[in-house]
């Protein structure tokens, strides 16, 4: 789209500002009487100068950001004015005539040359204005100064009398309709002598725009929402602010509530780079000054760095892709290819978003064992979900401390220790990452790990915060979703996931999948991110972000996991994060420890048309002991093969496989869990998520590089999972020893030692 | 350690041949397939459509609305590349709902393909004609040898409302047209404007549709003196100008009979016989 740009000079400093509306920002910058609730009162606002009613909006935020306010600024003409604008925006305009020069310039009727002549048309499209009392002054105007040379000066008249049929057009909707019949009857009557503009009772009512801008404020708070998005959600949520959402969201942008930006624009992660060195020693400091000083050399096409990739606002990623746009006219307009899915964000699609209110100060912290008791908590989770109510009670705290910088505060303010001992405090280190802080829940497979998030979310939703709970996978927040509204029935809740009903519905409890947190900024206190190394959040940048931008700056997050990645594991260690381990499932009894065959790969086997005389026995065993087996292969294309082999072998048995390509998984699980099935070879696609009572595990060539530690220890969970079969079996089998089986080995061999010193293991299984 | 194993799986990547996206099965694959960024077991299931059961419409399997309507038509006849199933269905749909413009290659020269088959085609009818006239005079013959290859005027791609293209940010059958026109060396001129804004095609029935359809296009005032100005370029100002429609499926054709009439009257304003045709990308 293309918005409207215009500075305004108050009280000496000049600012510029984007508007949706800008018959909204005249009546702003009138000032009004005290009884205009939600309108600004006088605020030594001196001139106004509207530099344009089209920019593309892209452009019109960069220049924002980087302007820069100028004493001298109040002197300045329109052609002072026009210069500037191509001086801040010459990357892009440059950028734009070679896209045009190269021939690939776009086919369509607009923008091709508009563009190409765009900084010749910026100086006739500039306005000068003063106000005294509620009356405008056009003081100056691009079209009169200076241009006496040829007809420019007529196109310029064009230009301008199309600008101002084009203004009566951003701001004809909605049922204003006479009001916008007298500014256009305005424009339209005007001589060039008459050069004034009543804006007195431009807005009939002023109040109910101001009411209105409260509602659509409250309706996107904590949100992150595209043009599209924002219409789709006031049509479901509030259809009368339909039509004047442009003035409504105008105003609230005008009283700082609400943020207008480019979807996609210079670096978002700059803040953040730059708090970081600001922490470096003066060395440090001594030689980024040198790095930047050659651009003032004049040595700029050397030496100045090259400029970075335009980054999509709402997920983090490079958009790399650049097309023409019909929307703003540019034939280089970037998008973003990795968030598609959720509507497409272009360089100038505009991007609301509206941080909800500052964190909660949480409530006194409550007592573990009685959360742990009220929730039906084991020993062990009782004592992880301490130690993770600690840190939210500890931050409360920390929290209550005033503090000039928000998001780093030093780390020596936090108490050493925290509520349970086998928990550790990262010290001061932490603290110079900015942003929402962490907490791990490292609890085994099999744990109960969603029962120790019940005191969790009761703790933030008692003080009054947002909690929000992500899970990769769809089925688990449709499984979770009844649990959550049985266990808080006085909250309301929303379930988001692709398709959900309840997309634009605000609760204070929000389920969802991980990509449904793109839609959110700045809105939770509290962030719990399920299975945190699994698909798709694992390895996805894009998705940190989205949970990043969806936490408050002063909340916290809490990841769950059996098998956190590795860098993670390292922070524990070295500890600089903070985390809790639960190493004991909910039934008390040890994981049960894999065991090695040796045996010839898959490949060889089924070459030879025969099983390995050991994994024969085993299965037999299992089978003889009626427990369901999980057979785990690396490739899909071993499936079938082994399929032919045991059913020829275990001709009285059910035989099934699946693999993510077969169309009738869903049922072959579902036959599986009812136990019509008794053995299923699958792929890693089943590593989490399916319990079945009674189950043993064999994982052929285990040596595999597509299994990695973390799928080991997920796919040696499946194993025992129940409290009557607590000590299942577990293969691991292949030719050889691998890094990645050892340590899965050692993992769970840790975590049973924990458990055994910390008592958490019941008797009857320790003899 | 793992910093040398990171170091040497970087080396691996630096000599290993390049990967790419397959834009169907979202797969990498080194890729020598036919069409870019398509690895060649997604190539297989295009469903081409090779040769036209329908000679009118170009549909692949029997066609019953060619002989239903007998309203006359300055359309010829309507060539599309390939069948509208499942794949395509999704291709599509990324393509112009989400927005993924890197399709735009791809399906632009799978639009491309479809004018060389028309091409030869046409080619094909002139060489019988030629055979048929040859015995006639040698004059003729050596008449009509300059005309052996068939090319088209002008490509005018079916437009999209003005709102619908401010909210998707391109006209498909513009972009589309776009490739084939740079393919090929054929101008492409946005002749088309669209008087209302009739609702997504893909809701209606076929009734519907075509009342619908009715002077829902007419020439781009702006465009006349452009399109004047071209005609005066041409080399061989007597021959009839062949133009194509562009767009991207062809259901009931109502579309493309829509927006061929204005043009058929444009021409005979100006004066220039027509031989209108259209070129689609898929055919329901």
């Amino acid at each position: 789209m293309k918005a409207a740009t215009y500075a305004v000079e108050c009280n000496g400093t000049w600012r510029v500002w984007i508007s949706l509306a800008p018959i909204v920002d005249f009546c702003w910058w009138e000032g009004r009487e005290e009884k205009f609730g939600g309108w600004s009162h006088n605020q030594g606002m001196e001139r106004l100068v509207l530099l344009t009613l089209e920019m593309p909006l892209g452009w019109a935020v960069l220049f924002r950001d980087r302007f820069r306010s100028d004493k001298h600024m109040h002197t300045w003409s329109a052609r002072e004015w026009s210069t500037y604008i191509e001086d801040i925006l010459q990357a892009e305009l440059k950028a734009e005539g070679d896209g045009n020069g190269n021939g690939n310039g776009n086919g369509y009727g607009y923008g091709n040359g508009d563009v190409i002549r765009y900084s010749g048309r910026l100086l006739t499209g500039i306005s000068m204005w003063e106000c005294e009392g509620n009356r405008w002054r056009l003081t100056g105007r691009g079209c009169n100064m200076g241009v006496s040379d040829d007809n420019r000066t007529d196109e310029g008249q064009a230009f301008l009398r199309s600008e101002q049929r084009k203004a009566t057009n951003v701001t004809s909707f909605g049922d204003e309709r006479t009001e916008v019949l007298k500014w256009n009857s305005n424009f339209r009557d005007r001589s060039d002598r008459e050069e004034e503009i009543f804006l007195g009772e431009r807005i009939e009512n002023l109040a109910l725009l101001a009411r209105q801008a409260e509602q659509l404020v409250h309706g996107v708070s904590g949100r992150s929402l595209l043009e599209a998005e924002l219409e789709a959600l006031l049509l479901d949520q509030s259809p009368e602010l339909c039509a004047p959402w442009r003035r409504a969201a105008q105003l609230a942008h005008l009283q700082g509530r609400l943020s207008i930006e480019a979807a996609v624009g210079e670096d978002a992660r700059g803040g953040a780079a730059r708090q970081g060195l600001r922490q470096l020693p003066l060395v440090a400091g001594a030689l980024r000054a040198a790095a930047a000083w050659p651009p003032h050399l004049g040595f700029r096409r050397g030496f100045a760095p090259r400029r970075a990739l335009p980054r999509c606002r709402r997920c983090g990623s490079a958009a790399t892709a650049r097309t023409p746009c019909a929307a703003c006219g540019l034939s280089g307009c970037a998008y973003c290819e990795a968030c598609l899915a959720l509507g497409r964000s272009r360089a100038c699609t505009l991007l609301l978003r509206s941080a909800a209110t500052p964190a909660v100060q949480c409530t006194a912290s409550s007592d573990p064992t009685v959360a742990a008791r009220r929730w039906g908590l084991s020993a062990a989770q009782a004592g992880a979900a301490g130690a993770a109510l600690a840190f939210l009670a500890e931050r409360r705290q920390r929290s209550a401390v005033p503090s000039p910088e928000h998001s780093t505060v030093p780390g020596s303010k936090r108490s050493a220790v925290l509520g349970s001992k086998h928990s550790t405090v990262p010290n001061s280190k932490r603290s110079s990452v900015p942003g929402p802080e962490r907490f791990l829940l490292w609890a085994v497979t099999g744990a109960g790990k969603t029962e120790m998030i019940f005191p969790l979310l009761e703790a933030v939703l008692g003080a009054g915060g947002r909690a929000l709970v992500a899970t990769p996978r769809r089925d688990v927040v449709l499984e979770l979703a009844p649990r959550l509204g049985r266990a808080f029935p006085a909250e309301s809740l929303a379930v988001l996931y692709g398709g959900s009903t309840e997309r634009w519905v605000g609760a204070r409890m929000t389920l969802a999948t991980t990509h449904q947190l793109l839609r959110f900024y700045h809105s939770f206190d509290l962030v719990i991110i399920d299975e945190l190394d699994a698909y798709p959040y694992h390895n996805d940048p894009m998705l940190a972000y989205a949970a990043r931008q969806a936490c408050k700056p002063d909340g916290c997050f809490i990841y769950l996991s059996a098998t956190p990645p590795t860098d993670m594991q390292r922070q524990v260690k070295s500890g600089k994060l903070a985390h809790a381990r639960v190493p004991v499932r909910f039934h008390g009894h040890p994981l049960p420890l894999p065991r090695h065959l040796a045996a010839d790969p898959v490949r060889i086997c089924l070459k030879r048309g025969a099983l390995p005389k050991k994994l024969i026995q085993e299965l037999q065993i299992s089978l003889n002991r009626n427990a369901q087996i999980f057979l785990f292969v690396s490739r899909i294309a071993h499936i079938e093969g082994l399929l032919v082999l045991l059913r020829r072998r275990f001709p009285s048995v059910v035989i099934e496989g699946t693999s993510s390509q077969d169309a009738a998984r869903g049922e072959k699980v579902m036959a599986f869990r009812d136990r019509s099935i008794s053995l299923l070879v699958t792929t890693t696609i089943l590593e989490r998520g399916v319990t079945v009572p009674q189950s043993d595990v064999f994982i052929l060539d285990a040596d595999s590089s597509l299994f990695d530690e973390a799928s080991l220890v997920q796919m040696a969970g499946r194993a025992g999972r129940s409290k009557d079969d607590p000590a299942g079996r577990v293969f691991f089998i292949s030719p050889q020893w691998s890094r990645s089986q050892r340590g899965a080995i050692a993992q769970i061999r840790t975590m049973n030692r924990i458990a055994r010193q910390k008592g958490y293991i019941r008797k009857e299984s320790l003899q | 350690m793992s910093m040398l194993s990171q170091w040497l799986r970087k080396a691996e990547l630096l000599l290993a041949p390049p990967l790419t996206r397959c834009l169907i099965c979202g797969k990498n694959s080194k890729g020598s397939s036919p069409l870019p960024e398509v690895c060649s077991n997604c190539a297989v299931t295009i469903p081409w459509i090779q040769v036209p059961r329908c000679t009118t419409c170009g549909r692949h399997v029997g066609c019953p609305d060619c002989t239903r309507s007998n309203e006359p038509t300055p359309l010829i006849c309507n060539r599309s590349a390939v069948a509208y199933n499942e794949v395509m269905r999704e291709l599509i749909g990324q393509y112009k709902y989400r927005g993924n413009e890197r399709y735009t290659l791809l399906l632009g020269l799978m639009l491309d393909r479809a004018y060389g088959l028309l091409k030869a085609e046409q080619e094909r009818e002139r060489q019988v004609q030629l055979k048929g006239q040859k015995r006639n005079t040698l004059f003729s013959y050596l008449g009509y040898k300059g005309e052996d290859t068939w090319r088209a005027d002008l490509l005018v791609p079916v437009p999209v409302s003005g709102a619908r293209l401010v909210e998707r940010g391109f006209n498909q059958a513009e972009r589309l047209g776009h490739v084939l026109s740079s393919c090929r060396g054929i101008p492409q001129l946005a002749l088309l404007l669209r008087t209302h804004h009739t609702g997504k095609q893909s809701f209606k029935s076929r009734a519907e549709r075509l009342s619908d359809m009715k002077h829902a296009f007419a020439i781009d005032p702006g465009m006349k003196d452009r399109f004047a100005g071209w005609l005066q370029t041409r080399l061989n100002p007597n021959a009839p100008l062949r133009i194509i429609i562009v767009d991207d499926i062809y259901t009931t054709g109502s579309t493309i009979r829509a927006c061929a009439e204005p043009l058929q009257r444009l021409a005979d304003e100006c004066g220039v016989a027509v031989e209108i045709r259209s070129l689609t990308l898929a055919r329901s």
